[in-house]
């Protein structure tokens, strides 16, 4: 379970006038359900590539309970991100030619960690995501059961923290429903802080706070406004 | 990773398999050419190993051997019929043989020899034994005639429009082993009996002898008898020359063309059961050529000497396939160059299409990435991928170099009785593992792209 912990946090990208994203305070505490909401081309993308490690801001803090990402080389930052974030993506990102259960374990075992009990471990969460054939075919799965592969492998390594990235915006309303209810379900069985991208509302409803981005910088905050309150 | 290399190539099965094969073409076109190279200069080197000094009339080097040892039908200048005489008696040689040929059977080449060339060459006879009569003839391991079939020879060959010697009949009475060379091809008589098929050296009519002999020197020393039907000049003697020329055509150039007018039969006759004599006088007819055997290095060197002058030519074959082989070697520059240039051409496109791959796989990269696979397996998985196609490439190419080079050997073996060795040497090793490490230079070139790739950039794609 991770915390964290953004400060005076900025992203430019060359060319463009004014950062791309700007943050100059923000915390997610531990364990904590957070949905990041707004328009297009408001941050979104960058604030999850920042806050995953996937981009290093132009400056600021990043920090993750006590480890600040940005300092981190790129290997370290793959290392880190493979041990601590689970990743669920709308396009599932799935590798086709595999089955169910070698996608989950997949990136455990490019990072040479896929051991007996990780094994195991992918296929008890497929059957815990509805999954009962292992060995399908991943091309041959619809797009909801793909998703529900997709969070089996965020969640195989027990990450710190889930990062979701329009997890329901691919599914119809049915398998978005079942989709949004295992990451809730997985994130707090894992432990994990659960942050989610999305325009879902119905999934956004179930989350417990909600942070809204508009042009780059945060807009409205759930949290400041109780406070505030 | 491996699973996951499989399951892409599997997936791309049909770009592979492209990959693979435009690899092993390119290999394999440089792998037959030097295979073929080698296989020629090795199999040549064999082919003329028994043979260490060949004396000839003046002339082209080169013809001399070709016609001497390697059969190759062309027209050769004649020597006086003394120089066998004289080396006969020389107590520098061992032994010394005279070939004659011009004639076939069948398409194999007849050589009028001596039993001491076939005694000091050949161990022993597959069948039967030698010849000891005129009429009687000493087949090659490749000729497909049986003991005691009968041979009629024909004067040149069937391909150039060559004429059967009326009467005159070979009888097949032994079959040498196998030696790999175009001698395998060969037909063996005695020199005493092609003489008299064309009409030479009857004792019983001397004066005729002269005749042919002067005409024969004659022709050696004009050194450019052509004969329109391939003739040597054995059997393109002016008179012959004069009897063979079709309607309308020109005597041969160098050629005295005395007896154009003269009804004469050029073709002699042999008497089948008359004994051989290969106690070679000084007036023998005129020859093409004489193997010889120096008893010692020093011998042949002399010999060489000795030969070297006036109308005359003695070679070392070796010396002769040495010059050969420098031009063959400049010929496999050129095709080796060739083969490296279409190598080149096909590494430079796979590099093309391997990063436009890359490039269209990004958002696969940057999802690995994503998801926590080590930048290193990330390059290790686009390496291995094209590295393994290529390897394979290379393997398959250099077996169908293989298989290609021995096809066209034994296309060459059939077709002149030389046997190519062919097969890899330490050299090929050493050639293939310089591809391969080329190889992985150059699966190395998209691997660095995509481990350089930004995963947040990949994904953005």
């Amino acid at each position: 379970m991770l915390s964290l912990h953004l400060d005076n946090l900025a992203k430019s990208f060359p060319g463009l006038g004014s950062p791309v994203l700007r943050v100059d305070f923000l915390t997610i505490g531990a364990g904590e359900r957070v949905a990041v909401t707004g328009g297009s081309g408001s941050g979104k993308s960058t604030f999850i590539n920042i806050v995953t490690g996937l981009e290093r801001p132009t400056s600021g803090k990043v920090a993750w309970s006590d480890a600040d990402i940005t300092r981190l080389s790129e290997t370290a930052r793959d290392r880190w991100r493979a041990e601590h974030v689970g990743l669920v993506m709308q396009d599932f990102h799935l590798f086709p030619g595999l089955s169910a259960v070698e996608n989950v374990l997949l990136p455990a075992r490019l990072a040479r960690v896929a051991d007996a009990a990780l094994i195991a471990r992918a296929h008890d969460l497929l059957k815990g995501v509805g999954l009962s054939r292992p060995d399908q075919r991943i091309e041959t799965m619809s797009r909801g059961e793909m998703q529900r592969v997709a969070i089996a492998r965020a969640v195989l390594r027990k990450p710190g923290v889930i990062v979701a990235d329009e997890p329901t915006a691919s599914l119809d309303a049915e398998a978005g429903e079942t989709v949004g209810r295992l990451l809730l379900d997985m994130a707090g069985e894992t432990g994990s802080t659960l942050i989610v991208v999305s325009h879902d509302q119905r999934l956004i409803d179930r989350l417990d706070r909600r942070i809204t981005l508009g042009a780059g910088r945060i807009v409205a905050d759930s949290l400041r406004e109780e406070a505030a309150a | 990773m491996i699973r996951f290399i499989l399951a892409d190539l599997r997936r791309l099965w049909a770009g592979a398999v492209v990959v693979v094969l435009l690899v092993a073409l390119a290999t394999a076109l440089g792998v037959t050419v030097t295979l073929q190279e080698r296989a020629l200069r090795l199999g040549s080197a064999r082919a003329a190993d028994k043979f260490d000094l060949v004396i000839g009339a003046a002339g082209s080097e080169t013809q001399l051997v070709l016609s001497s040892i390697f059969l190759q039908p062309a027209p050769l200048p004649l020597m006086p019929g003394e120089v066998l005489a004289k080396l006969s008696k020389d107590p520098r040689v061992a032994w010394v043989a005279p070939v004659g040929f011009g004639d076939s059977f069948a398409g194999y080449p007849l050589v009028g020899t001596t039993r001491a060339l076939i005694g000091s060459t050949v161990s022993g006879f597959a069948e039967g034994r030698l010849f000891e009569k005129e009429g009687e003839a000493v087949v090659g391991a490749a000729v497909k005639l049986p003991l005691g079939a009968e041979i009629k020879p024909m004067h040149g060959t069937a391909q150039m429009g060559g004429e059967t010697h009326a009467g005159v009949v070979y009888q097949v009475t032994g079959k040498l082993p196998p030696t790999g060379t175009p001698w395998d091809r060969a037909i063996l008589v005695p020199i005493q009996a092609v003489w008299h098929v064309h009409g030479l050296g009857h004792d019983h009519d001397h004066e005729q002898d002269e005749h042919h002999e002067g005409e024969a020197l004659q022709v050696t020393q004009a050194a450019a008898v052509t004969d329109e039907h391939g003739h040597s000049p054995l059997e393109a003697a002016p008179e012959h020359a004069g009897d063979h020329r079709h309607e309308g055509e020109a005597p041969a150039a160098g050629v005295r063309d005395t007896h154009a007018d003269e009804d004469h039969d050029h073709h002699g006759a042999i008497d089948a059961d008359a004994d051989i004599d290969e106690d070679f006088a000084a007036d023998a007819p005129g020859l093409p050529a004489v193997l010889v055997k120096p008893k010692t290095i020093a011998d042949a060197y002399k010999l060489r000497q000795e030969y070297r002058k006036g109308n005359t030519l003695a070679v070392f074959p070796g010396e002769v396939l040495t010059s050969l082989y420098a031009t063959l070697g400049d010929a496999k520059m050129v095709l080796s160059a060739v083969a490296a240039g279409s190598q080149g051409l096909v590494a430079a496109a796979l590099v093309l299409v391997t990063v436009t791959h890359i490039g269209q796989r990004r958002r696969q990269i940057g999802a690995l990435r994503a998801f926590g696979a080590p930048r290193l397996s990330v390059f290790a998985i686009v390496w291995l991928e094209l590295f393994l196609l290529v390897a394979l490439g290379i393997g398959l190419g250099f077996m169908t170099g293989l298989a290609a080079a021995q096809m066209i050997a034994n296309a060459f073996t059939v077709k002149s009785g030389i046997i190519l060795p062919v097969g890899f040497t330490g050299e090929d090793l050493r050639m293939a593992l310089i591809l391969l490490s080329a190889s992985a230079v150059l699966s190395a070139v998209p691997a660095v792209l995509a481990y350089r790739q930004s995963p947040a950039a990949a994904l953005r794609a």
